[in-house]
């Protein structure tokens, strides 16, 4: 039963799907990679297009590949300050008129930084994606540096940064955890930055910063809507083929090396309720066995049928909450298992009963229900992901920049669907290695009565 | 595009009723046609046919939600709601569980102000399942006991865990309880600590007993399926459902606070404080909405809006200034939402206050008016894209009484909507600066005499079980 399920799904994922309500006859998802076309302009900036005519609208992610592992010493922090600076003013436009002339035309903007990139978004009217290509390029090739509005943008980011991590025990605890965790390689790094390295940026680290990392060569434009793709192209070349290709992007040379041994840290901070966060050493997004690690989170923490979720919280009451997850980066990041437990709840408890769990996936493997189940979900959730103009360019770029090729989207249902009880078993082992992982518990304070 | 077409011919040659007419195709998000019918017990159905992708959507609206509990009480509609997918017809919370998450679909309910949502997705093959599963959580929900008991306790620490988590999440807890006071609106949907702890077993099922039925229900149905067979599986799934005891009650009309009241909520430590300045604004069916969205996109709805250029851009106080408008059946909140470090406290909330005097006495220039209804214009098709998007928004216009051309004429009454008439909202829905509840959570021992200087004040602990201090609790 469980079988002639998960066949009729992948059986829906190969055969049924028409990318966009307007696209014609069905066509495999497979053959959906035929609707995206790619150009890659003469300074090395490579343009994706998915033409797709469901809504009047079209929208824009331009992945810069830049992260927080791209810092130093120092300059922490720094990326993340550059998502904020681009809405900032260039040497053509004052501070303020980006955002004035997007909202004027209908489109709406955001960004987000981590470790590994950070991407530029735009939400807008089909007619004005001219406009905001002519915005999106003048903010690469022409940005200013206003002393006073660096300063300002400062204050905002440490706003953000108490927002975050400095009111919220268990963003604190996981900047802990994830220093503790890499002694090497930059992910230890907190992508929002260190307080002091916030404080204390100067003007010339931001202009070299934007001189390495900001270039076209450096950049993957995604364009998903309601466009032709050839006219796309045009008007990415009139604006962005001016741009002088940048210096070629450095990588990141250090690896972590392997840790042998546990790692604990304990964290004291005003609260009500203690949490525990297990950090192991995990895979990069590239790997082949990302798929199935996938399918093990799902299978741990994914709903309310998930065996941590069913143990710990349903039956031994030991955790209010628990989910895990991993980054998928260019690098092998951390698998985070994170918990929250009921006030006076004990941390060793609930750390005994995990490793008991996991200790048993690493023995017994999953079971055949159980990763059909975790297939089914990955691909109801992979459905639900390409319904949107903003899934797809999200999906899309993180395709095409972390994993190398956007056409291993096109390819990703079939691999799922592939994977076998034994890889899971052999990832869960190559992963839940108790010699490699930190321990991290917030205990909380009792705040100060008055 | 031929499809598409060949669907809408055929649903308006076969259906007594149709979605609204689309008026200018480039202002206008058009309505899908839909089939709109009343079963024998009065349950209402909306069919909407989406062909293009293989998943059904569903959305169950069930009149009544959080402003039916008991008071003292409150969480009891949010805690029912939770119980409906905990167990269930033939299968226990974990067969439920299981067989949900085995086929990949998704099927949730939550409690809001006036009503329980019931809503998900499936695959279009299962839709037998899909309307087994949620006639079952409807029509015969377990509510054990001993799923209560876990759930209340969880849901008890996880309100504890937000307050060491994001604070800021719960300024609409605290406002709402200061402004309205005894008006239904006051309740956290979700409860407190301390009203979560009150609730008993008996009050779910009394509940569940008395505040639940058929003729209180708008189920809405969009996604790939065959509208006469969809109809006649849903008549056969929920006809035994019976009408509720009793009709729903009327919502009494919030009245707007004269003065100021000021709520200092003490998160010893906190390293920002997070503020929330309020009165009680405007109703949906507030007839001047697209003059209403257009100043508060104007005012804080959007990046480069007045409220976030004066504190973020400009001043570089916080990370976010917004306001919003919360309109229910009656007037919800207006409010202002921002935060800043704890040393600017003073300076950020009057800089606020200035901006909304600043609204209310200049008004907004022809650029900005214009820009503000370009920027609804070209976000709004948007929030349509998908069967899901449709479920909600045709559920929502049926729970508050709103016709077809509420989401279909959108455009045109923005493009309609004048100098004067955004004036004339300014001047009646927005309050005056001088008339506002006002919370803030912060560090008491540093901000205490800023606090002060705003009104007359309260105090209480982020850490007390509950939203508003003890001489207003029930």
């Amino acid at each position: 039963m469980r079988a002639a399920r998960l066949s009729a799904l992948a059986a829906l994922l190969t055969f049924g799907w028409q990318g966009g309500a307007h696209a014609g006859p069905p066509v495999s998802f497979a053959a959906a990679a035929n609707q995206v076309s790619t150009r890659t302009l003469a300074n090395g900036m490579q343009v994706i297009v998915w033409p797709d005519h469901n809504i009047p609208s079209v929208v824009l992610y331009n992945w810069v590949h830049v992260g927080s592992r791209n810092e130093g010493s120092g300059t922490t922090g720094l990326a993340h300050f550059f998502e904020h600076m681009m809405f900032n003013g260039t040497s053509r436009r004052a501070q303020g008129e980006f955002d004035r002339l997007l909202e004027a035309s209908g489109g709406s903007n955001n960004a987000f930084t981590s470790q590994d990139v950070t991407v530029y978004q735009d939400w807008f009217p089909r007619s004005s994606l001219e406009l905001v290509l002519e915005l999106e390029s003048d903010r690469l090739a022409n940005l200013a540096f206003v002393p006073k509005v660096v300063e300002n943008e400062r204050e905002v980011v440490y706003s953000e940064r108490r927002l975050r991590v400095e009111d919220s025990n268990p963003a604190f605890l996981e900047e802990q955890v994830q220093a503790t965790a890499f002694v090497a390689h930059p992910y230890r790094i907190p992508t929002i930055g260190w307080p002091a390295d916030i404080k204390s940026w100067t003007l010339a680290d931001l202009q070299n910063f934007y001189h390495t990392w900001y270039a076209p060569n450096n950049c993957t434009l995604v364009l998903v809507g309601d466009l032709d793709a050839e006219q796309a192209f045009a008007l990415a070349e009139k604006y962005y083929g001016p741009i002088a290709r940048g210096p070629a992007a450095q990588g990141v040379r250090t690896t972590e090396p392997e840790q042998q041994g546990e790692r604990r840290l304990t964290v004291e901070r005003s609260g009500q309720n203690p949490l525990l966060l297990l950090a192991y050493h995990a895979v990069a997004a590239d790997d082949a066995r990302a798929p199935a690690l996938n399918l093990l989170q799902t299978i741990l923490t994914g709903g309310d049928a998930a065996r941590l979720h069913r143990t710990l919280v349903e039956e031994l009451k030991l955790a209010v909450e628990i989910s895990s997850g991993w980054s998928e980066g260019y690098d092998p990041n951390l698998y985070l298992i994170s918990a929250t437990l009921p006030e006076g709840g004990s941390a060793a408890e609930l750390e005994t009963a995990l490793n008991a769990e996991l200790a048993r996936v690493v023995r017994d493997g999953v079971t055949a229900a159980e990763l059909t189940r975790a297939k089914n979900q990955q691909a109801a959730q992979f459905w639900r992901g390409v319904s949107t103009l903003d899934g797809k360019a999200r999906l899309l770029g993180e395709f095409a920049v972390l994993h190398g090729d956007y056409h291993k989207l096109f390819a990703a249902p079939a691999a799922y669907e592939a994977v076998t009880a034994a890889q899971l078993l052999a990832v869960a082992r190559d992963v839940f290695k108790p010699a490699q992982r930190t321990v991290g518990i917030l205990q909380p304070r009792v705040a100060a009565e008055h | 595009m031929r499809g598409m077409l060949m669907l809408a011919v055929t649903l308006l040659a076969a259906l007594p009723s149709t979605g609204a007419q689309p008026g200018d195709a480039h202002i206008n998000v058009p309505v899908p046609p839909h089939l709109n019918v009343t079963l024998a017990n009065g349950m209402k159905l909306l069919l909407v046919v989406r062909p293009d992708v293989p998943l059904v959507a569903f959305n169950l609206v069930l009149r009544g939600g959080a402003r039916l509990d008991p008071p003292g009480r409150e969480g009891t509609a949010a805690l029912t709601a939770d119980l409906l997918s905990y167990g269930a017809g033939s299968r226990d919370a974990y067969a439920w569980a299981d067989t949900v998450e085995g086929a990949g679909g998704n099927l949730e309910a939550g409690a809001q102000g006036e009503a329980i949502l019931v809503r998900g997705q499936f695959l279009a093959r299962d839709s037998t399942l899909m309307l087994q599963l949620l006639s079952d959580a409807v029509l015969r929900p377990h509510l054990a006991a001993a799923e209560f008991d876990k759930l209340r306790t969880r849901r008890i620490e996880e309100l504890k865990a937000i307050k060491d988590s994001s604070p800021e999440a719960l300024l609409g807890n605290y406002g709402r309880a200061l402004l309205f006071a005894s008006h239904a609106y006051a309740r956290a949907v979700g409860g407190s600590e301390a009203s979560l702890a009150r609730i008993t077993h008996d009050d779910i099922v009394h509940y569940y007993a008395n505040e639940l039925g058929a003729d209180r229900a708008t189920l809405v149905i969009a996604g790939d399926f065959a509208p006469a067979q969809m109809r006649k599986a849903v008549s056969a799934a929920f006809a035994g459902w019976r009408r509720a005891p009793q009709p729903l009650p009327p919502l009494a009309e919030p009245q707007r606070l004269k003065g100021r009241r000021v709520l200092l909520v003490d998160a010893p430590g906190a390293a920002q404080t997070y503020f929330w300045l309020a009165n009680v604004g405007v109703a949906r069916r507030y007839p001047q909405r697209a003059a209403l969205q257009i100043s508060n996109t104007a005012f804080g709805g959007r990046f480069g809006s007045m409220l976030n250029q004066e504190l973020r851009i400009k001043a570089g106080l916080t990370y976010s200034a917004s306001s919003s408008f919360s309109r229910g059946t009656v007037p919800g909140e207006f409010a202002i939402n921002s935060f800043t470090q704890t040393d600017n406290t003073a300076r950020a909330v009057e800089l606020a206050l200035a901006t909304l005097a600043r609204l209310r006495s200049a008004g907004l220039d022809a650029t900005t008016l214009d820009s503000a209804r370009a920027y609804l214009l070209g976000q709004y098709p948007l929030a349509f894209e998908t069967s899901s998007n449709w479920a909600a928004a045709l559920g929502d216009l049926d729970l508050y009484g709103l016709p077809d051309s509420y989401i279909g004429e959108f455009g045109s009454e923005l493009t309609k909507a004048d100098p004067a008439s955004v004036s004339q909202v300014i001047a009646g829905a927005y309050p005056d600066p001088d008339n506002l509840a006002i919370v803030l959570i912060g560090d008491a021992a540093k901000i205490r005499s800023a606090a002060a200087k705003l009104g007359p004040l309260t105090e209480m602990l982020l850490a007390a079980p509950d939203f508003a201090p003890p001489y207003s609790a029930p």
